[in-house]
């Protein structure tokens, strides 16, 4: 399972979307549950999936598929 | 189940909701939100199918990030939740009739509150407050307190769940805070005292969920995650958010499964180590050392268990005589012949002894938990009595004493007198029993009605017996005309109403007292005319003219108030067989609708000395309380 792959399941099932749904290009926006809530949801997934601890000022910047993964690169994941 | 660690995925190969359940209590592991959702997707998945639960969340800081938590607590407990969130604050316009809230319907309103809801000072340091200032203060977060719930439990919002946030941080005075004069600490254990003492007087069906103890069990510093608390105002780490969403929907499952009674125990390998048919009273492990100690802590636990209103009960395959032997000569037994209502030490098959069983105590098999080591047992009893529940006794000695603990069934939302005296009041119908098959004939019956000296106590609109009330139409089974279950708020709105006769009854013999055991409940109709809406009686006391003793003085008392005419209903279950004929018994005839009638006016109404029974009247007092949780009465 590619590092996309994981991140993309995680996406989805946290946002109850089909995982389809999710691409590359997935921004915030893009999806409704995907709103406040859907996000910090989406922080703890991400945080429990890659067994990271994110900080909180970086939460708000997590905002697009993009976003993470880049931010997942930071932390020496890819 | 050889594994010494938790294994994630060996869960999603678990195919019943017990098991499920049964390994997250043995390892409680901190599950991600990932794991959260597949594990609820797979509990949801498995069979029997979920079953409806409407949820009402009444939140004063963020709850929706409960939601995978409750859901996946749900499926475990075999619901599929609905859940309403109020608008975010004390909403309190969601306690009028027609609001959101109350249109959802809920089975459960969860209130999640903090601290500073209840008065402003709370936000700020209450250590350089004086005494007194201390005392308002706290009297005036319980008004603030009885205000908000008491608005909800004002309308139909089913059982209410209220939380309390404990403080974030440790206390002002840290360290010194425990020895302080001034330790906040101790005035929050305070409040919440008084906060439970109201809620156990005033507020029927609203339990205290607390909030603390679920600190004390994750550990304060996995309780709280700073980061969501400040981010989104949600406080609950992974490990809190389990363990509260695990308490609400045991409570679901307290108020919509049957209710547990009785806990049959099986003796070798589950009482104590080993088998005492083989190893002798000196060779069973049961004693201070390792692994008899942790067979003397399952002990010291069952007995926690009796405390809730459990009755034990025993079922061994042994020689009855090496069981007399364990429970009366061993040092290290807690568990005594007097502690057992009922016990089947025999060769017969463990099914036909729980059927037996069932029998002797007059309790229904649904009512049952089995605790039996045995994969073979276990198997034959889910085969043979599916109602039954089974918990199979750990195989490692560690684990045995807890593997009750998370039994949802087990847990009581309220308590009465009689819950704390139940063994004794069963062990008292043994001796009733040993006297009666002593009586030859008939008459030999009557001659032992005659001896017990029986002693009714007949109240009337009995508010003080709110809960027991209450608990005896969602517990009574057989002896129940109509088999109206009634919630503690239904049964207060039916108490403090002109249009309903509610009376109960306890009796006293000889050998003890039964606590209340009898309830008939009229409606007053302005024809006069009055129908018996509800009528049953706890099975303990079946066979000594107490059914009609006490229908016939309610029947004087109602033609004495000018009622000329009772009409009453027969409303077959499947379970209530015994009382088919009551009625005719007791001169209803049948009408052309199914309805029972008799005239009060007519002759052959039974007075009170055709009874071996004395009666006394409890009538009513202006104001007095309804009876809590304490064992006062």
């Amino acid at each position: 399972m590619t590092l996309f792959d994981k991140l993309q399941d995680t996406l989805a099932r946290t946002l109850k979307v089909p995982v389809e749904t999710i691409t590359p290009d997935t921004q915030q926006e893009d999806l409704p549950s995907w709103d406040s809530l859907g996000q910090v949801n989406l922080i703890m997934a991400i945080e429990q999936t890659f067994d990271l601890a994110i900080e909180v000022e970086d939460f708000a910047r997590l905002n697009s598929v993009q976003a993470i993964q880049a931010y997942l690169a930071e932390q020496g994941l890819s | 189940m050889a594994r010494s660690r938790f294994n994630f995925d060996a869960l999603l190969g678990l195919d019943d909701r017990a098991s499920l359940r049964d390994e997250l209590a043995r390892w409680q592991p901190t599950l991600s939100l990932p794991e959260v959702n597949r594990l609820a997707e797979h509990a949801a998945s498995v069979q029997p199918a979920l079953r409806p639960l409407r949820l009402a969340v009444v939140h004063t800081y963020t709850s929706h990030l409960l939601d995978p938590w409750l859901t996946l607590e749900a499926a475990l407990q075999g619901f599929a939740i609905e859940t309403f969130h109020a608008p975010y604050g004390l909403a309190l316009q969601e306690a009028s009739p027609g609001s959101a809230l109350v249109s959802h319907r809920p089975d459960l309103t969860l209130m999640l509150l903090r601290r500073e809801d209840l008065h402003p000072d709370l936000s700020r340091p209450i250590t350089g407050l004086d005494g007194s200032r201390l005392q308002t203060l706290k009297q005036a977060c319980i008004d603030r307190l009885a205000d908000v719930v008491g608005r909800f439990r004002a309308q139909p919002v089913g059982q209410i769940l209220l939380t309390l946030l404990p403080s974030t941080t440790p206390p002002t005075l840290g360290l010194f805070d425990a020895q302080a004069e001034q330790s906040e600490s101790r005035w929050h254990a305070a409040l919440k005292a008084d906060i439970a003492a109201w809620l156990r007087a005033h507020c029927p069906a609203t339990l205290l969920i607390d909030l603390d103890d679920i600190a004390a069990q994750v550990g304060r510093s996995r309780f709280l995650d700073r980061r969501y608390w400040h981010s989104a105002q949600f406080p609950f780490a992974a490990d809190a958010a389990h363990e509260l969403s695990r308490r609400v929907m045991t409570v679901a499952t307290v108020l919509k499964e049957p209710r547990a009674k009785v806990i049959v125990l099986d003796a070798d390998n589950t009482l104590w180590g080993g088998v005492v048919g083989e190893d002798g009273l000196d060779g069973i492990a049961l004693g201070p050392e390792f692994p008899g100690s942790a067979y003397v802590e399952f002990q010291r636990r069952l007995l926690d268990f009796q405390q809730r209103g459990f009755v034990l009960a025993m079922c061994s395959k042994n020689n009855e005589a090496d069981v007399d032997e364990v429970l009366r000569d061993h040092p290290h037994q807690l568990l005594r012949a007097e502690h057992f209502a009922a016990r089947r030490v025999n060769w017969q098959p463990k099914p036909d002894n729980l059927i037996e069983l069932a029998a002797e105590l007059n309790l229904g098999l649904e009512s049952f938990v089995l605790v039996d080591d045995s994969d073979h047992e276990c198997a034959a009893v889910r085969a043979r009595l599916p109602q039954v529940l089974v918990v199979q006794t750990p195989a490692r000695p560690v684990e045995v004493a807890t593997c009750l603990d998370h039994v949802a069934r087990l847990e009581v939302l309220s308590l009465t007198r009689e819950d704390l005296d139940k063994t004794a009041l069963y062990a008292q119908e043994r001796q009733r029993r040993a006297v009666l098959s002593q009586a030859p004939s008939a008459a030999g019956a009557t001659d032992y009605l005659a001896q017990l000296d029986m002693k009714m106590t007949v109240t009337l609109q009995p508010r003080r017996h709110l809960a027991r009330l209450s608990q005896l139409t969602q517990k009574t089974n057989q002896f129940n005309l109509t088999t109206r279950r009634y919630g503690e708020q239904e049964m207060s709105a039916f108490l403090g109403s002109g249009d309903w006769l509610v009376a109960d009854f306890s009796l006293a013999d000889v050998f003890g007292d039964s606590g209340v055991v009898g309830l008939a409940m009229f409606r007053l109709g302005a024809d006069r005319r009055a129908e018996l809406d509800t009528f049953l009686m706890s099975c303990r006391v079946i066979g000594r003219e107490a059914e009609s003793a006490f229908l016939h003085a309610l029947l004087r008392e109602l033609a004495a108030a000018g009622f000329e005419e009772v009409v009453a209903d027969y409303l077959p279950t499947g379970k209530n067989g015994l009382v088919k004929d009551f009625l005719p018994s007791q001169g209803f005839g049948a009408c052309p609708d199914g309805r029972f009638a008799r005239r009060l006016d007519a002759a052959g109404l039974r007075e009170a000395s055709d009874f071996p029974i004395e009666i006394t009247w409890n009538r009513p007092e202006a104001g007095s309380p309804p009876e809590g949780s304490s064992a006062s009465d």
